[in-house]
């Protein structure tokens, strides 16, 4: 996968022009709502995959990309609204540009381009999941099983694994169907060539004995073996115009009897029996007015049952109880089965039905055959389309819908027109009337007749061998399928709900540090349960808070992704994921990702400053790794604390004499980084249970707190008998004293005069020195080096060192013992 | 806490489930030719139609 090293971003949502440098580190965004956070992770989707998600995924209605992307003053120009990304390629160490407009958002432009580079930036655009916000975040812990399974399986790219499968049971489906139909032809087959041999069992000596007696007539050699390739009529002259082929009498005669027997048997007292029960099942079936739609109504109620989620209609928002309209529901869900299973039932009994129109098909196919011998000749028209009709009906009876179209064909079926039976009768006395053939024309023809009815039956038997190997290959392939994919995403299932668990453990261990939970797949949906302090495992929303919800659904999240990308797993973008975790368990979570997750670039955004705070005292991000969006405006877009920008800015306020703008600028700003010395420094200030600090006691309490800490150094330098350094923190401490002195912060509390309410009364060059001052203290908070703040550590218990991020500075606390 | 050995992530989930079924596939009295068809289908053009799995399962020939 990639990093993200930098971003520029032009006229795109609410941004005009920014650019960030992530440096491929993590990195955070923190400001109020509104100014400008989900823009950067926007920009940063629309980057890295081409679209936007808030634009265009569920709930997005009427918004779109080209209409929406734009900067609202830009939104008739979507080639302004630009979006680069500079990201490197860790697996080909490269670095790469990758630029998107929304006039054109696909392909992006690629810059150096090579297929490897296409091949992973392919890849990452067919993964917009790195992306992810709250909304996202909460669908795997709170969705219903099924939904919850199509957003795992999406996440997984699990969509293919499901097509296959289905494909395979389809194609093994079709074939043992398609083996099914082939029954009745080789049965036919079967029955036809035993009336041509005067048989009753096919075995290969009552066929050779059969036709050896019709060929010993003829002069010719007995048959003794009966081969695939063997021709009873073996030696037999093809007839000529001096011995025209005619059929057997007898066998004609044979055949006739055969259709009317078919024919009897179709309007017999046992088929018709069995024709009423069946019309009886299935104008009951009929009568169910879901039937007819089922199949569409079942996947309707699937569906719905997936957005019964709020308190009311969705349409009407007539107000409804979750509980009842679940069961609701279900019980229609359930209907549905019912009817299912007496479809089945339905299907059962109409099979022996098709088998008999089958047969009487075949049966009067071989009668009509004896119409053109007649003299005149019969055309049989009527019969024809009697089997027609036939084959018509069991075609209809197979596909059993429309039920009504079924119901016809049963009661057609019952029913044989007269004027079939009067042409069969044609047909009988035409034959009747043939004249006798001699012995050796009987013979002759009779083994003629045997012969092409044997190839008919070989015919059918290889359709239906070759039709048996497939649908056997076919659902030997699919159950093999069916049964590694199972096994393989249940080890995957597996690995990610024991990865998820020990995740949300670490979280929670305060309280949960025994937590199990349970991803249960079955029949397409995903089960997911989790412990409830040792009481047993409950769907997530049952007990679990909120918040713990929150943690569950990022540890779900990252336990996924880990599993999906393994080492791979080098960037994620979450979009103000824990808004409802308590400060304490984020810290944990800070302390979860750094730990479990130390080569994923985690770009972060949060509304909550104390979350920014605890990301960077628990190391994921650096001091210089995070921007805090103070305001957004639609003409300028987010402004961000940037210590150099804040002072060159008071700076150009007051070379426009706007001191009442610089000064209350200042006073923001002083708000923000005195919170974040305090912090650093362990200074003590007055608790507050609204955290409503004010900058009056947070900045001398950062100052007091610096000077103890200065003590402490020297008194450990003197300890360790180093005293060219406590010389030197005498020399940092008394400069430091003085720049505090200069800024008359201390004096605040007690001196309500020189309180920062009176600085906008003055002149421009009254307050130009007092935002020095302030400047120069700051500084004097800071290491020379890399210019971040002092840090007191550990954060807890005693003190050992103030140090700075860079390491240069680095003042040991702890005296000799 | 060490992430779970089995937690490779090193291909994506649908190759890894198409790898195994080949496998095991090649462990049957299923056609080499069969299981070649479907590697081609799956894991090379990565065809998941059902008019392609029909084709790599009972081969070009036409149906009896």
């Amino acid at each position: 996968m990639i990093r993200i090293d930098s971003i520029t971003i032009k006229e795109f949502r609410g941004i005009r022009d920014l650019t960030l440098d992530f440096e491929g580190k993590s990195f955070a965004i923190c400001g109020p709502n509104g100014t400008g956070k989900s823009g950067i992770v926007d920009a940063i989707e629309f980057a890295l995959t081409g679209i936007v998600s808030r634009l265009s995924g569920e709930g997005s209605g009427d918004l779109s990309l080209k209409g929406h992307g734009p900067h609202v003053d830009s939104r008739n120009a979507p080639d302004k609204a630009q979006v680069s990304v500079k990201v490197t390629i860790p697996s080909l160490g490269k670095t790469v540009t990758v630029e998107r407009s929304v006039k054109v958002p696909s392909p992006p432009r690629v810059t150096p381009s090579d297929p490897a580079v296409l091949a992973v930036l392919g890849q990452v655009e067919s993964h917009p999941e790195i992306v992810l916000s709250r909304r996202e975040l909460i669908r795997y812990v709170l969705a219903t099983p099924g939904k919850r399974a199509e957003e795992v399986q999406a996440l997984l790219h699990l969509d293919q694994v499901e097509q296959v499968r289905t494909g395979l049971k389809k194609i093994a489906n079709a074939c043992e169907k398609q083996l099914s139909g082939l029954n009745g032809p080789v049965t036919e087959a079967r029955a036809n060539l035993l009336r041509a041999l005067g048989i009753t069992e096919l075995t290969k000596d009552k066929v050779l004995a059969a036709a050896n007696a019709q060929r010993a007539i003829l002069g010719l050699p007995g048959l003794t073996e009966l081969g695939d390739a063997t021709s009873l009529k073996d030696g037999l002259a093809t007839p000529g115009p001096a011995h025209p082929r005619h059929s057997s009498k007898s066998q004609a005669l044979a055949d006739i009897r055969a259709a009317r027997e078919a024919l009897a048997e179709i309007v017999g007292v046992t088929t018709t029996a069995c024709v009423a029960e069946v019309e009886a099942d299935v104008r009951a079936l009929a009568s169910d007015p879901t039937v007819a739609t089922g199949v569409a109504q079942d996947d309707f109620y699937a569906a719905g049952m997936g957005l019964i989620a709020n308190d009311a209609c969705p349409f009407c928002d007539t107000p409804w109880d979750l509980d009842d309209l679940r069961a609701h529901v279900q019980t229609k869900i359930e209907h549905l089965e019912g009817i299912s299973r007496k479809r089945e039932a339905a299907e059962a009994k109409i099979a022996p039905l098709v088998v008999l129109l089958r047969k009487n098909q075949s049966a009067l196919d071989l009668l009509v055959r004896y119409g053109p011998l007649a003299k005149p000749p019969l055309t049989l028209r009527v019969v024809r389309d009697y089997i027609e009709q036939c084959a018509a009906n069991a075609a209809t009876l197979e596909a059993l819908l429309p039920l009504a179209d079924t119901i016809a064909a049963l009661a057609a079926m019952s029913t044989i027109p007269e004027a079939v039976l009067e042409e069969v009768a044609k047909v009988e006395g035409a034959v009747s009337g043939f004249p006798e053939p001699t012995r050796q024309d009987s013979a002759r023809d009779s083994l003629a007749v045997a012969q092409e009815r044997l190839e008919v039956y070989r015919s059918a038997m290889r359709q239906q061998k070759t039709a048996r190997e497939q649908a056997q290959r076919a659902r030997q392939v699919s159950d093999i399928y069916a049964a590694t994919s199972d096994k393989v995403l249940a080890g995957i299932y597996t690995d990610v709900q024991r990865d998820f668990a020990s995740l949300y453990s670490f979280v929670n261990r305060d309280d949960e540090d025994k937590f199990k939970a349970q991803l249960v797949p079955s029949m397409g949906k995903l089960g997911f349960d989790v412990d409830f302090y040792g009481r047993g495992f409950f769907p997530p929303g049952a007990y679990h808070s909120e918040g713990h919800q929150d943690s569950m659904g990022l540890c779900l999240y990252l336990a996924l992704m880990r599993h999906l990308y393994g080492a791979g797993f080098t960037l994620a973008v979450l979009d103000d994921v824990l808004m409802s975790v308590d400060a304490g368990h984020r810290r944990e979570v800070c302390a979860l990702l750094k730990k479990e997750f130390p080569g994923t670039q985690f770009i972060m955004t949060t509304h909550d400053p104390i979350w920014l705070q605890h990301l960077k005292t628990e190391g994921l991000v650096s001091g210089r790794a995070a921007i805090k969006f103070r305001r957004w405006s639609i003409d300028l877009g987010p402004a961000r604390w940037d210590e150099r920008d804040v002072w060159a800015e008071i700076e150009d306020r007051l070379k426009q004499d706007d001191v009442r703008s610089a000064a209350g600028f200042l006073r923001h700003y002083l708000e923000y980084v005195a919170t974040e010395l305090c912090h650093r420094l362990r200074a003590v200030v007055e608790f507050r249970g609204d955290a409503q600090y004010q900058l009056g006691e947070l900045l001398p309490a950062a100052i007091r707190q610096m000077r103890k800490l200065y003590s402490l150094a020297k008194d450990s330098a003197n300890s360790w008998g180093h005293q060219e350094l406590v010389a030197d923190l005498s020399v940092r401490e008394s400069n430091f004293v003085s720049l505090a002195a200069v800024s008359k912060a201390e004096q605040w509390q007690v001196n309500v005069a020189v309180h920062f309410n009176s600085w906008e009364n003055l002149g421009a060059k009254d307050f130009t020195p007092v935002a020095k001052a302030f400047r120069d203290l700051l500084g004097g908070f800071s290491c020379s080096h890399c210019g971040e703040f002092f840090r007191a550590t550990p954060e807890r218990e005693t003190f050992d060192s103030m140090r700075c991020d860079c390491g240069k500075t680095n003042m040991n606390l702890l005296k000799k013992k | 806490m060490p992430p779970s050995p089995a937690i490779g992530g090193a291909s994506e989930v649908p190759t890894q489930v198409f790898e195994r079924f080949l496998e095991a596939l090649s462990a049957t009295d299923i056609p080499a030719e069969v299981v070649a068809r479907l590697r081609k289908t799956l894991v090379e053009d990565k065809t998941f139609t059902d008019r392609a799995l029909k084709a790599a399962v009972l081969s070009e020939e036409p149906l009896p």
